[in-house]
């Protein structure tokens, strides 16, 4: 897709958002998108790694709930404005994340997720345990102040409001996001995942492209963590949780990664489980389940996948039948 | 006195007691294919590893015109010209053609990437498929990509490593065909490692055998291939 395709798609998308502003009302399912769409932020930064380095992470949740974390403990010890706040808070989770990313991007595979997972693991017992910091496993508020941006908070936090900032925001990183991609960068690391002999061959270094990536994906699950804290006002070791890790992972693989949009599809449709089948069925879970084995068997991947190469007529993405030897 | 485009000076790779390779003398000379033949296992690829970088040399030293480059990394290696492709097709499955042969062009520092990528593609008849995906390549023309990645920038030197393995014997002739042309209009020397013992004899002008990590046989095909000790390591009577 070329540069003015994307911005055009893009804008298209932000008017759609105002359109769905005009036909919903009810402030309970604007909450429930509001929720969605920053999940499906969330759900991008997993699937941005997936996509570009070709690695699974169980431990994504670190970044998404250490920005909560790292936030509402500024935003108490008031070392700047909230403003500030917000960018030191993205600013050092990327850099955490380049340096968790140069470390950990070297070891393939399985064991990759399962440093992920330790990872992660050792923030949420670290965030549990210290009471004195982060309110311990009751976890924190968040002291926003009454104005945000030169906006009223009380204003910003209207179900109306945040809805369109978030859906925003999802909108704006994944068109940056593809224009990154699309440059030479993005061919770089692409080259990298898919052949790292050869990539180093001609002459790539191997090691920088996926720690950006990795970084880069810590960075798209820390926006998800402030948009997270500024919806809810509260984070909680829950939010450092692998399971959370794990939920939208599988968002992930329900949408699909081969496109950017695919696992912010996946978590709205996760979203619609929970809330449609959560009203008729205590175990909803069990029945996304099913969805879930569904999709990778049939879609591998994923409803994104699905409908693009229906569009395209060719096979679902990236699922294309072996060729030669 | 000739002048080499590549030397080989007792190059040994040791793995504790097993000797991979041991004191391999080999010369590259401008525009020459040498071919490198030898049952399995007999050290033919540890060369050209040995040689691109790819392995640490236990003893010796590798001269890239006139340069010793033994302890230089891989990159730095293809970046003065020494260039190889791989036993197993390896090309970019994901990328467009054109999109992963002019980043390597750039990432070889070729000012004109696209015009390097357009004749490398053209060269390789691979030009009407720049914006397809590697993965929809058939087999023979991955084969032929993955000849086009080792190819921009220019080299100077081309190790290939089973460049027709898997290919049909049209394709095997036609790739051959390619390579003979490739090193007068190209103005590139190849050392190529290939089991196709037709083509092998065809196209080169030397022709060097390996038995368990050490060269038994060097010299002009017709000379190689009259070699009793030849005959009674690798070719056999059918040859």
């Amino acid at each position: 897709m070329t540069f003015y395709r994307s911005l055009l798609v893009s804008i298209i998308a932000l008017l759609l958002g105002l359109a769905v502003l005009n036909f919903v009302t009810s402030s309970t399912l604007l909450s429930l998108f509001t929720q969605a769409i920053i999940y499906a932020v969330f759900a991008l930064g997993i699937g941005v790694l997936l996509k570009q380095n070709g690695m699974v992470s169980f431990g994504h949740a670190l970044y998404f709930g250490s920005a909560g974390y790292l936030l509402g403990i500024m935003l108490q010890l008031q070392w700047a404005s909230a403003e500030a706040l917000i960018f030191y808070t993205l600013f050092i989770i990327t850099l955490v994340g380049l340096l968790f990313g140069l470390i950990i991007v070297r070891v393939p595979g399985v064991a990759f997720g399962m440093l992920t997972l330790a990872i992660g693991q050792m923030f949420y017992l670290t965030a549990s345990r210290a009471r004195g910091f982060t309110g311990g496993a009751d976890g924190m508020n968040i002291d926003w102040p009454s104005t945000l941006f030169g906006f009223s908070v009380s204003q910003i936090l209207k179900p109306s409001v945040i809805f369109m900032i978030s859906w925003t925001t999802l909108i704006v990183v994944i068109f940056l996001v593809s224009c990154l991609l699309r440059s030479r960068f993005g061919a770089i690391t692409e080259a990298v995942r898919d052949n790292e002999e050869r990539a180093r061959f001609i002459g790539i270094s191997t090691l920088l492209p996926r720690a950006a990536i990795y970084s880069l994906s810590a960075l798209i699950s820390g926006v998800a963590g402030v948009l997270s804290a500024l919806n809810t006002g509260f984070v909680s070791p829950e939010n450092l949780h692998w399971s959370l890790s794990g939920m939208t992972l599988m968002m992930v693989v329900v949408g699909g990664f081969k496109v950017l949009w695919g696992p912010a599809l996946g978590a709205v449709v996760y979203f619609m489980f929970k809330d449609i089948l959560g009203d008729y069925a205590t175990h909803w879970m069990t029945i996304f389940g099913v969805v879930l084995i569904a999709v990778i068997v049939f879609s591998p991947t994923g409803i994104a996948g699905a409908i693009v190469g229906w569009m395209s007529g060719k096979p679902s993405v990236g699922n294309k039948p072996a060729q030669g030897h | 006195m000739t002048e080499y485009v590549l030397q080989t000076e007792d190059v040994a790779i040791h793995y504790g007691g097993v000797k991979a390779v041991d004191g391999v003398d080999l010369t590259l000379s401008k525009g020459q294919i040498r071919g490198l033949i030898g049952p399995n296992g007999s050290g033919k690829s540890t060369v050209i590893d040995a040689i691109t970088g790819r392995r640490m040399l236990t003893r010796g030293r590798v001269v890239l015109r006139g340069e010793d480059v033994s302890e230089m990394g891989v990159v730095d290696r293809r970046k003065r010209g020494l260039s190889r492709s791989f036993q197993r097709t390896s090309i970019f499955g994901q990328m467009l053609v054109g999109k992963q042969v002019e980043l390597a062009s750039h990432k070889m520092g070729v000012e004109d990437s696209y015009a390097d990528t357009k004749a490398v593609l053209e060269e390789l008849d691979l030009w009407k498929f720049a914006q397809v995906e590697a993965q929809d390549l058939g087999y023979g023309e991955q084969r032929r990509l993955d000849l086009a990645l080792a190819l921009v920038g220019r080299p100077s030197v081309l190790l290939l490593d089973e460049p027709m393995a898997g290919l049909s014997v049209k394709e095997s002739l036609d790739l051959a065909q390619h390579l003979k042309q490739l090193t007068s209009s190209w103005d590139v020397s190849v050392l190529l490692v290939e089991h196709d013992m037709d083509v092998v004899f065809s196209i080169s002008d030397v022709v060097t055998v390996f038995e368990l990590g050490r060269v038994i046989s060097s010299g002009e095909p017709t000379k190689v291939r009259s070699d009793p000790r030849v005959r009674e390591a690798y070719l056999g009577s059918t040859a």
